[in-house]
């Protein structure tokens, strides 16, 4: 065996240029493969990022009974009392903010719109003085500035406004019915404009205070939900647990953002399969470049193989020979592969590549505005590393096989 | 030592059947010098690879220190091959890689020789076959004739019973041609080695003790000389 290796690099060597291209095959190979990787993680961590810093937050405290009902956004199945829900919450130093979802009618005319219309829309109602400990929202008002507390203002999402062709100090009209189903009218205009790295906030967000929701809907003091914010969002389930046990949650329901957001997680996981895909595609790519310069290498030493054979050298000696120096040209590719993807990811996460124009345009599910990061993700360097080097002995295989079926004065007798 | 009873070989050739060997008897004893001639085409080299156990007979017995080769699968083959028989070819066939010594040694790995005493063997038989000093160059740092030299220290280094050797001389003017053959020709006298060569060469023929004509398949005359 030792023999064999120090045979097997000397063969590296001579054929030089040959290892070196069919290792630079692999290296693209696996340095592709880690940076399609990077950015698909990159992608799918920002994502879940921005479900929720603009969307779900950790998790929602709510009634039992409005999670079934929400496609509807009824004010039937209310929090009468979050004080103390907050309260109670403040006591274990949960960040916490209460809101009210509701739908509603927006209404707007010409002059100074572009034209009259109207449009079907979910509104949410926040806290100014609380939303930031959850929610990530006032960095992104690009036109205006934040809502404040009894003003009937409203924060339009970026690509909404454009579409209706709002601007800040716009007047417009949302009319909705109230927690007792009176139809009410809420006069407010636009203060703030809304282009935050969400999508699903820039295409159909709309913004109001609280208090004004509270005042016009007859809520008297009532939300729909508290909202959560925990250090980690990875670990949900052992904070929501402890949550349950106070006595002032004791009647709520408490979801989590996976839960929340499972339309979207599961979209994610969709995509995944067709990532999956992709890479592999990748691979067998890498794979039919590598084995056409395997099979001239091993189809070159023919007459080498039957004269090995002639001595008697077992076959399998013979192809492990071969295997190991596949398995040679497979780790310098996986060693620069890795190298490769490596330096070509160190710009992916520190700058990004830059998809605003793609994902204004098309709805590709990512909660992801426009640049994308990349992440470090260490599995995928061991895995490129591996199948790098499988890939090339897997290849060398077939070839191989074949010279040795060969018999030996046949193979003698090649030029 | 060596006995070739009636030995048959037939290559299919499409819906042609080529007989390259129509029932070959000979037998060769430990020390001869001989040369298997003929004309192109008459079955010299179909029948080198048979006693070389490279290729398989169609009928007929061949045996080597009175083992049947007929019986043996491909690992028992290729270890026969391995220790008991030496070749030399025509286009000299050494490792590009390796060096003159460890082509040498190479024989002596594949039968799991210690590297001590492997490498005694190989530095003295380089040294017999006039290589001394050259251990370490490469093949494309040797002439045709000095890599023909480590491929017959290849074949020896092993002691085999029989070294096989399919026109030696057929790659080499004919100077280095001749120096080959009475380097041969030393060693088959000094160790009593088996040699077994194939050429249509004259000149050639004219080294072996032993001259075996085979036509056509068959062989037509057989005939021992004095040195
Ligand atoms: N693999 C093969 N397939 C078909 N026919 C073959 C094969 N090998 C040899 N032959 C035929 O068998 C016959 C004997 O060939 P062989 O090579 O043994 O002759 P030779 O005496 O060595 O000739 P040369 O002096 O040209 O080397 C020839 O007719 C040749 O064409
Ligand atoms: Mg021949």
């Amino acid at each position: 065996m030792k023999f064999l290796v120090r045979l097997a690099t000397k063969n590296l060597w001579r054929y030089g240029r040959r290892t070196l291209i069919t290792a630079a095959a692999i290296a693209l190979g696996l340095a592709t493969y880690v940076l399609l990787d990077s950015m698909l993680v990159g992608a799918d961590e920002e994502s879940v990022r921005n479900l929720i810093w603009y969307e779900t937050g950790s998790a929602r405290v709510m009634h039992p009974d409005y999670w079934a009902e929400r496609e509807r956004a009824p004010l039937r199945h209310v929090i009468e009392d979050p004080d103390s829900v907050l309260d109670a919450l403040r006591s274990q130093d949960v960040a916490a903010t209460p809101r009210t979802t509701f739908s509603g009618e927006l209404i707007v005319w010409r002059d100074p719109f572009p034209e009259d219309g109207s449009l079907l829309v979910h509104v949410t109602a926040i806290d100014p003085e609380t939303d930031g400990r959850v929610y990530r929202f006032d960095q992104w008002i690009t036109e205006g500035r934040p809502l404040q507390a009894g003003e009937p203002g409203v924060v339009l999402g970026s690509w909404l406004a454009e579409d209706l062709g709002a601007e800040v100090g716009y007047p417009l009209i949302i009319s909705a019915r109230s927690r007792y189903g009176a139809r009410v009218t809420i006069d407010a205009e636009v203060v703030g404009i809304l282009n935050s790295p969400n999508p699903v906030i820039n295409r159909g967000g709309i913004f109001l205070p609280l208090d004004i929701a509270d005042l016009y809907l007859d809520m008297e003091g009532a939300v729909t939900q508290i909202d959560l914010r925990f250090a980690d969002y990875a670990r949900v389930e052992g904070p929501i647990a402890e949550l349950k046990q106070l006595p002032a949650l004791r009647d709520l329901e408490i979801a989590d953002w996976r839960l929340l957001g499972a339309d979207y997680i599961a979209m994610m996981e969709a995509d995944s399969v067709g990532s999956g895909i992709i890479l592999f595609l990748v691979f067998v790519i890498a794979a039919v470049g590598v084995s056409n310069t395997m099979l001239m290498t091993i189809f070159e030493r023919t007459r080498e193989i039957g004269m090995m054979r002639a001595l008697g050298m077992d076959d399998r000696a013979i192809r492990n020979l071969f295997l190991i120096e596949a398995a040679g040209i497979g780790l310098i590719g996986a060693a620069a592969g890795i190298l490769l993807g490596a330096l070509g990811n160190i710009p992916m996460v520190r700058v990004g590549i830059d998809y605003s124009a793609m994902f204004r345009t098309m709805d590709a599910g990512y909660r992801s505005t426009g640049v994308l990061y990349g992440a470090w993700v260490p599995s995928t360097f061991v895995i490129a590393a591996l199948m790098g080097v499988a890939l090339a002995v897997i290849v060398a295989l077939v070839p191989t096989r074949r010279a040795l079926r060969m018999d030996i004065p046949r193979a003698l007798s090649r030029q | 030592m060596i006995s070739v009873t009636n030995v048959q070989k037939q290559y299919r050739d499409g819906d042609t059947t080529v007989h390259a060997l129509r029932g070959v008897s000979l037998s060769i004893e430990q020390g001869e010098f001989i040369s298997i001639a003929g004309p192109s085409g008459s079955g010299k080299t179909t029948l080198l690879n048979l006693i070389g156990c490279i290729d398989t007979a169609t009928a007929g017995e061949i045996s080597i220190d009175g083992r049947a080769v007929a019986g043996c699968g491909k690992r028992e083959l290729a270890a026969i091959r391995r220790e008991k028989l030496g070749f030399v070819f025509q286009s000299f066939n050494l490792i590009p890689v390796l060096t003159a010594f460890e082509n040498v040694a190479f024989s002596l790995t594949l039968t799991g020789t210690p590297d001590a005493e492997a490498r005694e063997r190989t530095m003295r038989i380089l040294d017999e076959v006039g290589l001394a000093g050259m251990e370490d160059r490469r093949p494309s740092q040797l002439s045709g004739g000095q890599q023909q030299r480590v491929a017959v220290a290849r074949a020896l280094v092993k002691e085999p019973t029989v070294v096989l050797a399919d026109e030696p001389t057929a790659n080499l003017d004919s100077r280095t041609g001749h120096a080959i053959l009475e380097l041969m020709v030393e060693m088959n006298r000094r160790h009593n080695t088996t040699f077994v060569f194939s050429t249509h060469d004259q000149m050639v023929m004219d080294y072996a003790r032993r001259l075996t004509m085979l036509h056509d398949g068959e062989i037509v005359s057989d005939e021992r000389r004095s040195a």
